[in-house]
């Protein structure tokens, strides 16, 4: 726990001001500009949900692509990748609690996305279901941060992936539900749609949001939280394969 | 310097930089990655917002936000040239630039002309491939107008964009950031997702200086057989060679002002 | 006319967060340098060598002073002087890696206003003189440091400048790229060109400069011939030893051939000497002291200002 509260510390303030968060800071409200515009001049006060919960999904999901997944890169770069396998804490604890201040800085984004709403467009969205909606944004940030383990060691595993890392934004936000729910996409994509956590928060998110109590909640916290842990174990086995190459060629340097 | 000269020297500058700008396209896509990454990345930001005159339940907002969208593809691209314009103080290129007879502005113009180039191809297969699925028709008389008006749409979009870029010129760290917002401001009051009268007027004042807002109006004037079409696109030239020499002004300033505060990078 | 004619030149930088604190990278420097001719610019780093280089290139401005190539003021003049100059700064920046070496000429050629058969013709020719012509179409991302550094010179030349600045143009230079490039400044000096070319390097300002300018904290030293200053600075050695008891001490002040006997803040005691024999000497009075922690070196290129300075008595600045 020490080392995970030390790698989220570090972390906060490595991201704090840095050019990435503040690229949030600053897209968020215009993303929730742009929404809110088109959900109000269609005469559709009921979509506001929308426009705020889909820049906040949006801030996380590019938070935890961008700066998590360059994470190990950047160690690599600065050349003290090695340096931290070499110490006795466990890498991937430091990473996960690393991980978690980013996506923790991302939920920031929800505050400006609802600030903007109240402020240009007179839209003060009360949150109706404020105890779903908050354990909703917590295991969302978690799975978020789950899902991002997986980026930093597939960056570094596969290269090339990193040349596509700006095409996983768009495709994935359409197929997860961000902006649209899931139950309006094409039946065939349903399906693969379920399988991303993002999917399940958005639903929820938007349901705590709105006058009807949502349903089934714990149920679809645990759809999050299980899709969440599914990514993690992925990225665990893919960290232990980074881990597993440094050990052996002494250094990472030609991957 | 004689007239011709006057015209044919930027026009050689320009030419050798845009070399640079297609030997980074190069480095940055091959084709396959360009078609399935960039393409499809750019074609699923359009289907996004597309999919949300779905959910708003109305084919007219539909067909709207398909336009405006496939449209804003190439202006988010364009804009890169605010990214790439840095390039040079990173590569320390720029001490030597300005330490050149020619004028900063023609290089570059040069050097990022890779973006409107392939925001256009990306509009165009944006309207003409991904328009039938929602709705948006085109007629074989509509095809070369809309293509003529996207060309515009990106060259006049760059040339505000290399003003922007002349702007933030100093500010390296942000570039991203200033790119980024800049689109997003186009998007939300140009007219890409709602028109332009759901603003207050100082919006719409601000908006109507912006080449975007001029050559929306006139594809949309042509897939919807409205109105002319010709006046928007005038206005469109009009306001992009504006924007240029705007740009041009900008450069010359900020290296003026860089050679006073020495920050016209290192070269050493 | 001379090639270059710098008057009372002042260069401030504003240093901190709200750059209100002044830092001086060049205060009131003299320099005249005739035409043909080649002069070094020899100092430490952060001597103001490269603000030296930067105001005559016209991408700096002065605070003060005035700075003249060919008779044309670099601040209000800018748009001649640039026609005239070339420049080379030293490592692997400020060339395009991911086009070929001649695209990288040829843009260049355009930037000094050359087209059409000229330009193609200007840029083989040098793709041939500086030993590139078989690696002119491969991306410059694949040469080595050297052929960098030479493609960097044919950049400098490619618009047939009458003075050149060459900014540390051997950094990372292995030795044998080094001593091609010392041979294509004589060629420059045969084809009566005029070149300034900075480096902490003293070896190789003796190599190549008719006229030495040494600089240091933003001040002229002196100007002076190569062989002027060699015939100073190379006798001079130093001795330092810790320890050394105060008998042996006042022997080594006597001994003839010592210059100075100082004390380092270490404690150490610092021993200069006029020349080799004289270290011969001294290593043998401290070994029979019974001092076993001694080193000698040879004086670097600070030294060589000390010395050159105390020697001749000169005013600084």
């Amino acid at each position: 726990m020490r080392i995970f509260l030390t790698g989220f510390r570090f972390q906060l303030r490595v991201a704090w001001g840095s050019p990435d968060t503040l690229q949030i800071c600053v897209t968020a409200p215009l993303f929730t500009l742009v929404f809110m515009a088109i959900a109000e001049h269609a005469e559709r006060p009921d979509l506001a949900p929308f426009a705020i919960v889909s820049p906040t999904l949006m801030s996380l999901w590019t938070l935890a692509l961008f700066i998590a997944g360059e994470l190990i890169g950047d160690e690599r770069r600065s050349g003290t990748l090695e340096a931290l396998i070499a110490v006795p804490a466990r890498l991937s604890t430091l990473v996960i609690g690393r991980i978690c201040a980013v996506t923790t800085l991302g939920l920031l984004s929800f505050a400006e996305a609802w600030l903007v709403a109240g402020l240009v467009f007179d839209r003060w969205l009360a949150v109706r279901h404020p105890l779903p909606f908050v354990l909703c944004l917590v295991v969302t940030a978690l799975a978020m941060a789950a899902t991002a383990t997986i980026f930093s060691p597939l960056f570094i595993l596969m290269p090339s992936a990193r040349t596509v890392q700006n095409t996983l934004t768009y495709p994935f936000y359409l197929l997860s539900g961000v902006l649209i729910p899931v139950a309006m996409l094409p039946f065939w994509l349903r399906p693969a749609s379920h399988l991303i956590f993002l999917s399940w928060s958005g639903d929820l998110l938007r349901d705590s949001l709105a006058a009807p109590a949502p349903h089934d909640v714990a149920a679809r916290l645990a759809a999050v939280l299980a899709l969440g842990a599914v990514s993690h174990l992925i990225g665990m086995a893919l960290l232990h394969r980074v881990l597993r190459r440094v050990r052996r060629l002494g250094t990472l340097s030609h991957s | 310097m004689s007239l011709t000269a006057s015209i044919t020297a930027p026009a050689r500058i320009i030419r050798y930089s845009a070399a640079n700008a297609l030997a980074d396209m190069r480095h940055m896509y091959t084709w396959k990655t360009w078609t399935f990454g960039w393409l499809g990345r750019m074609l699923a930001q359009v289907t996004f917002f597309a999919f949300f005159g779905h959910v708003i339940g109305s084919a007219d907002q539909t067909r709207y936000l398909l336009v405006g969208n496939a449209v804003m593809t190439c202006v988010i691209e364009s804009m890169m040239v605010i990214v790439s314009t840095t390039w040079e103080r990173r590569v320390g290129t720029l001490t030597l630039l300005s330490a050149a007879p020619a004028p900063l502005s023609w290089v570059f113009i040069g050097r990022s002309l890779q973006w409107p180039v392939s925001g256009t191809l990306t509009s165009l297969a944006a309207l003409f491939g991904l328009g039938p699925a929602f709705g948006v028709h085109w007629r074989a008389g509509q095809i070369l107008p809309v293509t003529a008006l996207v060309v515009l749409t990106a060259a006049t979009t760059y040339c505000f964009g290399l003003f922007v870029a002349a702007v933030a010129f100093n500010a390296d760290g942000a570039r991203n950031i200033i790119s980024n917002a800049t689109y997003l401001l186009m998007m939300a009051v140009c007219g890409v997702q709602v028109p332009t009268s759901y603003w207050p007027d100082w919006v719409r004042v601000v908006a109507q200086a912006i080449p975007l807002t001029q050559t929306l109006k006139a594809i949309r004037s042509v897939s919807g057989g409205t109105g002319p079409a010709l006046v928007p696109a005038c206005w469109a030239v009009l306001l992009g060679v504006g924007w240029l020499v705007a740009a041009s002004w900008m450069f010359q300033l900020m290296a003026r002002r860089g050679r006073r505060t020495g920050s016209m990078g290192t070269g050493a | 006319m001379s090639a270059i004619e710098i008057r009372a030149l002042c260069r401030d930088y504003g240093v901190g967060r709200a750059g209100d604190k002044r830092t001086q990278a060049l205060s009131d420097v003299d320099l005249t340098v005739e035409l043909g001719e080649v002069r070094g610019l020899v100092g430490p780093n952060g001597a103001g060598k490269t603000t030296l280089c930067k105001i005559l290139s016209t991408v700096l401005e002065a605070t003060s002073g005035s700075a003249q190539v060919l008779g044309h003021d670099a601040a209000t003049d800018a748009a001649t002087v640039r026609r005239h100059i070339g420049i080379v700064f030293g490592g692997d920046r400020g060339l395009y890696g991911r086009l070929n070496a001649r695209q990288n000429l040829r843009f260049w050629a355009a930037m000094y206003g050359l087209h059409g058969a000229p330009l193609r013709l200007r840029v083989d020719e040098l793709l041939e003189r500086l030993g590139l012509a078989d690696r002119a179409g491969d991306r410059v991302d694949t040469f080595s440091r050297g052929m960098k550094q030479r493609l960097h010179l044919a950049r400098g030349l490619v618009g047939d400048p009458r003075v050149l600045l060459l900014d540390e143009p051997t950094v990372g230079m292995d030795p044998v790229a080094a001593r091609d490039f010392r041979s294509l400044v004589g060629e420059m000096r045969a084809e009566g060109r005029t070149v300034l070319i900075t480096t902490h390097d003293m070896a190789e300002a003796e190599a190549v400069c008719d006229l030495v300018t040494m600089i240091d904290r933003g001040r002229v030293l002196l100007t002076d011939t190569p062989s002027a200053i060699g015939e100073v600075v190379p006798r001079h050695e130093r001795v330092v030893a810790g320890a050394v008891p105060e008998q042996t001490r006042q022997a080594l002040t006597a001994l003839p051939g010592v210059v100075s006997v100082e004390q380092e803040p270490s404690g150490r005691l610092r021993v200069e000497t006029a020349d080799s024999s004289v270290t011969g000497t001294v290593l043998r009075l401290l070994v029979e002291a019974g001092v076993s922690d001694l080193s000698t070196q040879r004086p670097n290129l600070e030294d060589a200002y000390l010395h050159l300075i105390g020697d001749r008595g000169m005013a600084v600045g």
